[in-house]
């Protein structure tokens, strides 16, 4: 048996929503059950047929070859198996996830891993917006699982995030870890204006220093904290992606805040 | 049965069904681990009046630790679930929350029983969940930093009261014979000692001539009430020391009793060692039997 290959023919006529092909929904379907799938693309459905020209038996691992920006909520709500993307893909990647892996080669676009419970997303391009953050009237983003970024990040990354980890090799936007609940976001690069702004709780660990940090955040001096060396020993535990990361412990200079929402969040840079 | 010299009863040694634990405590260096680790294990000779019974099992490389720093593994041990959960947190909180350096972790898998789970209200709401490899975690900040731990240890089914009686010419023999017991026992895992250097010498039976205590001393053992008593002693033996072994499983105090047994026989006749015996209760009262000659078979 080999992994189900859908190589895309061209380039979708409008935004497609590709949550049914989740590895999981996939399970026990002949190829021809998968190309007769309809698939809301824009303001019609088109079956998978017509889209991708599918090949392979098993649906547990599932590769998109050739991504789009208009193909969305790639393994969305996915509860096992692994999605790979040979390309970029569009928003919503990983939307809810419940388990599995999901590795895009390219970009992402906004809302990847928004609401995600468990899982690993890889993003080896760049990220969009709001990364692993609430839907807009949602009360928590992301709840559980890890984001791998291997680029930067777009704006408020982690917005009221509440569990999990989430890792940015390059820079993340302005607002980074803005109303995050619980959880940790790493930045390996720079971030953006106002980190941590409204952070409940919760730990951004940055490389650098912010250019600028908010005034609701008081310096709590360095220190050598001991959830980092059990973090970096996971990381190392779990391999690949998140060695790139690391090492993580160290000695670090705490931000405590923002003050303003409870101050009972953390920024750390590493000195 | 004898071995060097050394007869070994054919009798068992008469265990109960307990709960026990394992946790980890790590520290910046082994002496703060071990600091924590003695306390933490202090007044935990015996169920009947400690609620628990406790030891050290080992020391652990940084290696072997969850957050890379030297640290000593325990083993607690207690007649109930409920009793075991009150006493891990009770001596955590005020054992190892208290060490400086220290850090706590569970050190086994199974029914979830708290950790650090209300220790964190220590904190007084600046403590820090941090949920690391599927496992909770709590950073409670105090003055030398941040004490760390984990939310939950793991509760299994365990074994306690394993034992053997060490009869020998006199004190200093018997004393002799039970630190070399102990100290090929302490390389077993899974198991511990729980008195003083692992040693009892207030061995006890079921009831007693005074109403309120329902354990006493054990008289057939005592060398000076030969003559007094229906003796267990021939003339020869001196002094009786006893080991008192609790295991994660039945394997474990099988283990740990061969390697302690064994221990005493290569002492032998030659240092004074005359009979290894074992106590029980007829074998009506536990679950577990170690009939001796068969373990050193």
């Amino acid at each position: 048996m080999s992994g189900l290959r859908l190589t895309l023919r061209g380039t979708p006529p409008g935004s497609v929503d590709c949550s049914p092909l989740a590895p999981d929904l996939l399970a026990g379907k002949s190829r021809k059950d998968i190309e007769a799938i309809e698939l809301q693309c824009g303001n019609r459905r088109l079956r998978v047929g017509e889209l991708f020209a599918v090949e392979g038996d098993d649906p547990n691992t599932v590769a998109f070859r050739g991504g789009s920006a208009r193909l969305l909520r790639i393994g969305a709500g996915m509860k096992s198996g692994s999605v790979t993307v040979e390309g970029e893909c569009g928003d919503y990647l990983g939307f809810g996830m419940r388990g599995g892996a999901i590795s895009i080669a390219g970009d992402a676009g906004a809302f990847a891993g928004s609401g995600m419970r468990a899982g690993r997303i890889e993003i080896r391009g760049n990220a969009g917006d709001f990364l692993g953050a609430a839907l807009p009237g949602d009360r928590q983003g992301m709840r559980g699982g890890a984001i791998v970024v291997h680029g930067s990040a777009g704006d408020r990354a982690g917005d009221r995030m509440r569990r999990g980890l989430i890792l940015i090799k390059g820079n993340a936007g302005s607002y980074c870890g803005a109303r995050v609940l619980a959880g940790t976001i790493l930045v390996a690069g720079e971030a953006g204006y106002a980190p941590g702004y409204g952070l409940k709780r919760g730990t951004l660990l940055l490389e650098r220093a912010p250019r600028e940090l908010l005034p609701t955040f008081r310096d709590s001096g360095v220190h050598s904290l001991l959830f980092l060396a059990l973090l970096e020993k996971e990381m190392l535990r779990e391999g690949g992606p998140f060695t790139a990361f690391l090492p993580l412990a160290g000695r670090v200079r705490r931000f405590c805040g923002d003050l303003a929402t409870g101050g009972a969040g953390e920024i750390l840079v590493r000195v | 049965m004898i071995v060097n010299g050394v007869t070994i009863d054919d009798t068992f040694a008469e265990a109960f069904g307990m709960r026990g634990t394992r946790i980890l405590i790590t520290a910046l260096n082994l002496k703060w681990a071990h600091h924590a680790a003695r306390a933490v294990t202090g007044f935990a000779t015996s169920v009947i009046g400690c609620g628990c019974e406790a030891g050290i099992e080992r020391e652990l490389s940084a290696e072997e630790t969850p957050d890379g720093r030297p640290g000593v593994s325990v083993l607690l041990f207690a007649v109930s679930g409920k009793e075991l959960a009150k006493q891990v947190e009770r001596r955590v909180g005020q054992c190892v929350l208290t060490s400086p350096s220290s850090a706590v972790f569970s050190g086994l898998e199974g029914e979830p029983i708290n950790l650090g789970r209300n220790l964190r209200f220590f904190g007084d709401g600046y403590q820090m969940s941090k949920m690391i490899g599927g496992r909770r975690y709590w950073r409670v900040p105090v003055m030398d930093g941040e004490f760390l731990c984990e939310e939950t240890t793991g509760m299994v089914r365990a074994v306690g009261g394993g034992n053997f009686l060490v009869l020998a010419s006199g004190q200093i023999e018997a004393l002799a014979a039970c630190e070399a017991a102990i100290a090929a026992m302490s390389k077993v895992p899974g198991a511990i000692a729980p008195f003083p250097g692992g040693v009892v010498r207030s061995g006890s039976k079921v009831g007693s001539r005074y109403k309120a205590l329902t354990a006493s001393t054990n008289d057939a053992f005592c060398p000076t009430l030969r003559g007094a008593v229906k003796t267990e002693l021939t003339p020869e033996v001196g002094a009786v020391l006893e080991i008192v072994i609790d295991g994660l499983t039945d394997a474990d105090v099988r283990n740990a009793m061969r390697a302690g047994i064994g221990a005493v026989c290569e002492v032998g006749a030659a240092g004074g060692v005359l009979r290894v015996s074992a106590g029980n209760y007829g074998g009506k009262l536990g679950q577990f039997h170690y009939p001796l000659r068969e373990i050193m078979r």
